[in-house]
């Protein structure tokens, strides 16, 4: 029915176009919305850019920005800082994360990206967007560029699942994850089986903790649409040893922030080693690599981390985000709509939970 | 070699340019010198019928063709020699722009609708453009083409890719006089058209005196032989009016709208006919049926509606629409059972989706500019221009 209550029939069924719903109010100042304004120049979305409107009509107007791609949402209220995820309604109801997800829970197709704190994110995003079925939690996905490349376009990126949404998991949730991260894998990088682990201390989960064992337990005995290898230890995160690694959200959060300041710390010893002219001489001449190196190390170029779990595409960017970071994930955000991922996550879940309950069948009888 | 009068005498013998012979006492085109007509190839209805007394009100309107109205590509040579050599079926109107024409000329009230097209094109395009406007319903009353071919056989280099001597001479020559006037002009921002539509309608509102336009055209470099056909006409109309109601600028190249900040109100950066619709619907000069069609034709083009939705807040945002023009299209649109194809719910859902939150932003119009520097304008747009050839402008997406 429409809005004057007629029956919508006997029109051709209209073009859908993804609409990508972007935070101005965080990242790097005025590069979400230069992004976006980008974006609706280059590419074939919908883009909505939230925050205050005079403030971002402003700057749209010194930026070249195709307006009929872009429309603006207002949110008058700015997060103020140390505000929590209990607080927040009270603070700042009409914050940009607050009212940028209320606006895309109400759109088919649309993807939310924000360089906000990820707590208060995952707080609106749990309010307002509807879960996947049978998925309890929802889980942080980082990528990280490793040795092992994988499908078909040679995609050097594993999938780190969760990075800080769900601190605390029981087995149930990491089985849940595996089967999130590895229909998101298989979607993306376009492995028809992705090679999926649980992070331990270990190739025994004998010394894991008791939802690394369970969950451990609860994968080996399905015939699964991914390749579960078991567990793996950190130091075979880079090698790429898994596809997708499945954590509980405190240890991702630790594993990841470890990683970038391995990379942050080898980057300032290249910096360093300039002071003296040997290096200088031999760094340029090793320049080409090295840029290479930085480029495939830049997590500007991941497009940031999608939350899994809820029923639309959300990109969570470093509060850092650059102009770059931005478009890249919006990139990201389309090609998730794109290739229907949100849907395998949940013929994903569905058919995992589907083998439990044949299972437990079996056992009752 | 031929000498520029003897010149001038031959392509007056050859003129060209299509003017319809008006009905007396229907409209007046403001007189010029003959070498000024046989400059520009106009032939005006003056030279075909007594002059008839002025008409009451006349609405003027003015478009530029290339990317204004027609949907034209000549950034490259190939582009360019492509554009030469199609014929008129093949030439494609800018989604909306016919749908917008047809409605403005359509006869309301006892005003007398005049359509000037004034393109940079080649006149050896006349055929085809105007079979193409023929195909699309419109006979425009004058269509002046640039007179490249001589401009090149005189070795005037500067005048092939120059607008700002060209555009206000046809301007000036095509000027209408009546009790009273109201010109619209349409451009866009690939070319000079807003500094050259803005000058004109200075320069006969009284505002652009002659030093100030000699200085202006001394900065542009326009050859000496126009600059004084140019001040011959300024003295003759000079103060002649404020008729320049509107000038509507479409954002084929998508440049940012502060661009356009420094010519006041007047100048109104469009991004589709949907928009223009909009502004003149709300100047009353087409109705909200005419704007609905607009919204059919772009629908038909594949606008979705919420791209149209997007327009219409863009507008909304810079405080050249009203809220309730929107709402009395929106009442336009639920009185029929199909937009475009499509349940006109969809539409009504998506403005009112734009306009939420906005209620409490309502945002004045642009103030108008009545002392513009056109100087400095013309410095900075050369120096984008500058800045567009030696560095290029293209946005990389990053992998």
């Amino acid at each position: 029915m429409d809005i004057f209550g007629r029956a919508i029939v006997g029109y051709p069924a209209a073009r859908t176009v993804t609409t990508i719903v972007v935070d101005t109010c965080a990242g790097q100042a005025g590069q979400a919305l230069e992004a976006a304004a980008i974006a609706s120049l280059e590419l074939d979305v919908q883009v909505v850019v939230v925050g205050d409107e005079s403030d971002i009509t402003d700057q749209l107007n010194k930026i070249a920005h195709d307006a009929e791609r872009l429309s603006v949402l207002h949110a008058p209220h700015v997060l103020p800082d140390g505000v929590s995820a209990q607080t927040v309604d009270e603070v700042a109801p009409r914050s940009s994360l607050a009212v940028g997800l209320a606006y895309t829970a109400t759109q088919p197709d649309a993807v939310f990206i924000s360089a906000g704190r990820p707590s208060i994110l995952i707080h609106y995003a749990t309010q307002s967007l509807q879960r996947i079925p049978s998925v309890g939690r929802l889980a942080l996905a980082a990528v990280y560029p490793t040795l092992h490349h994988r499908g078909p376009n040679d995609d050097p990126f594993a999938l780190l699942l969760d990075v800080g949404a769900t601190a605390q998991c029981t087995g149930d949730h990491l089985v849940t994850f595996a089967a999130m991260g590895a229909a998101y894998a298989s979607k993306i990088s376009g492995v028809v089986r992705p090679r999926v682990a649980l992070l331990s201390n270990g190739r025994s989960v004998s010394a894991a903790p008791l939802s690394v064992q369970d969950a451990d337990l609860r994968l080996q005995r399905h015939e699964l649409a991914f390749d579960y290898i078991g567990t793996i230890r950190g130091d075979q995160i880079t090698v790429g040893e898994a596809d997708v690694i499945v954590t509980n959200g405190f240890t991702g959060d630790v594993v990841v922030r470890t990683l970038e300041g391995v990379a942050a710390t080898a980057e300032a010893l290249l910096v360093k080693a300039q002071d003296r002219f040997q290096w200088r001489l031999g760094m340029s001449i090793l320049g080409g690599g090295i840029d290479r190196l930085r480029e495939f190390t830049n997590w500007e170029n991941y497009g940031g981390a999608p939350l899994l779990g809820v029923q639309h595409p959300v990109i969570v960017t470093q509060s850092n985000s650059g102009l770059r970071a931005f478009l890249n994930a919006i990139r990201l955000g389309a090609k998730i709509v794109r290739l229907e991922v949100i849907g395998s996550i949940g013929a994903g879940v569905e058919a995992l939970r589907n083998l439990e309950r044949a299972f437990h069948q079996d056992q009752s009888t | 070699m031929m000498s520029d009068d003897n010149h001038d005498q031959a392509q007056a013998d050859a003129a060209d340019v299509s003017a319809r012979e008006t009905e007396p006492g229907t409209a007046n085109v403001s007189t010029s010198e003959s070498a000024a007509k046989a400059e520009l190839e106009v032939t005006e209805p003056s030279d075909v019928a007594p002059q008839p007394e002025p008409p009451d009100r006349v609405l003027h309107l003015r478009w530029d063709l290339d990317k204004t109205y027609l949907r034209t590509e000549f950034d490259t040579l190939k582009d360019l020699y492509k554009t030469f050599r199609q014929r008129a079926e093949d030439k494609v109107s800018i989604a909306g722009a016919r749908t917008l024409l047809r409605a403005l000329v359509e006869p309301r009230d006892d005003v007398l609708r005049r359509v000037t097209f004034i393109s940079g094109s080649p006149n050896q395009m006349r055929k085809v453009l105007t079979r193409k406007l023929a195909l699309d319903g419109i006979e425009p009353d004058v269509f002046i083409l640039k007179p490249n071919l001589s401009n090149l056989l005189r070795g005037r280099f500067r005048a092939l890719r120059g607008q700002v001597g060209y555009k206000l001479k046809a301007l000036l020559h095509s000027h209408m006089a009546a009790r009273q006037v109201d010109e619209y002009l349409f451009g866009d921002d690939a070319e000079q058209d807003a500094f050259i539509y803005s000058l004109y309608g200075d320069m006969i509102a009284g505002r652009v005196d002659g030093t100030a336009l000699a200085a202006i055209l001394n900065t542009a470099r326009v050859y000496r032989r126009d600059v004084d056909e140019i001040m011959a006409l300024h003295s003759k109309l000079y103060d002649s009016g404020d008729d320049v109601r509107r000038i509507l600028i479409h954002l084929e190249a998508r440049s940012p709208l502060d661009r356009f900040i420094p010519y006041g109100g007047r100048v109104v950066p469009i991004y589709n006919y949907f928009q223009a619709a909009l502004v003149l619907a709300e100047a009353g000069l087409i109705d909200m049926l005419a704007t609905r069609q607009v919204i059919d034709a772009m629908g038909a083009a594949g606008y979705t509606p919420a791209r149209l939705a997007s327009s219409v807040q863009d507008l909304l945002r810079r405080g050249v629409l009203r809220q309730q023009t929107v709402k009395t299209l929106e009442h336009e649109l639920s009185g029929v059972d199909s937009v475009s194809g499509r349940p006109p719910s969809l539409f009504i859902r998506k403005f009112e989706d734009v306009i939420s939150g906005m209620e409490t932003l309502a945002r004045p119009p642009p103030p108008d500019n009545h002392e513009i520097n056109y100087i400095g304008l013309f410095h900075a747009a050369r120096f984008r221009r500058k800045r567009h050839r030696l560095l290029g402008t293209g946005i990389r997406i990053l992998d």
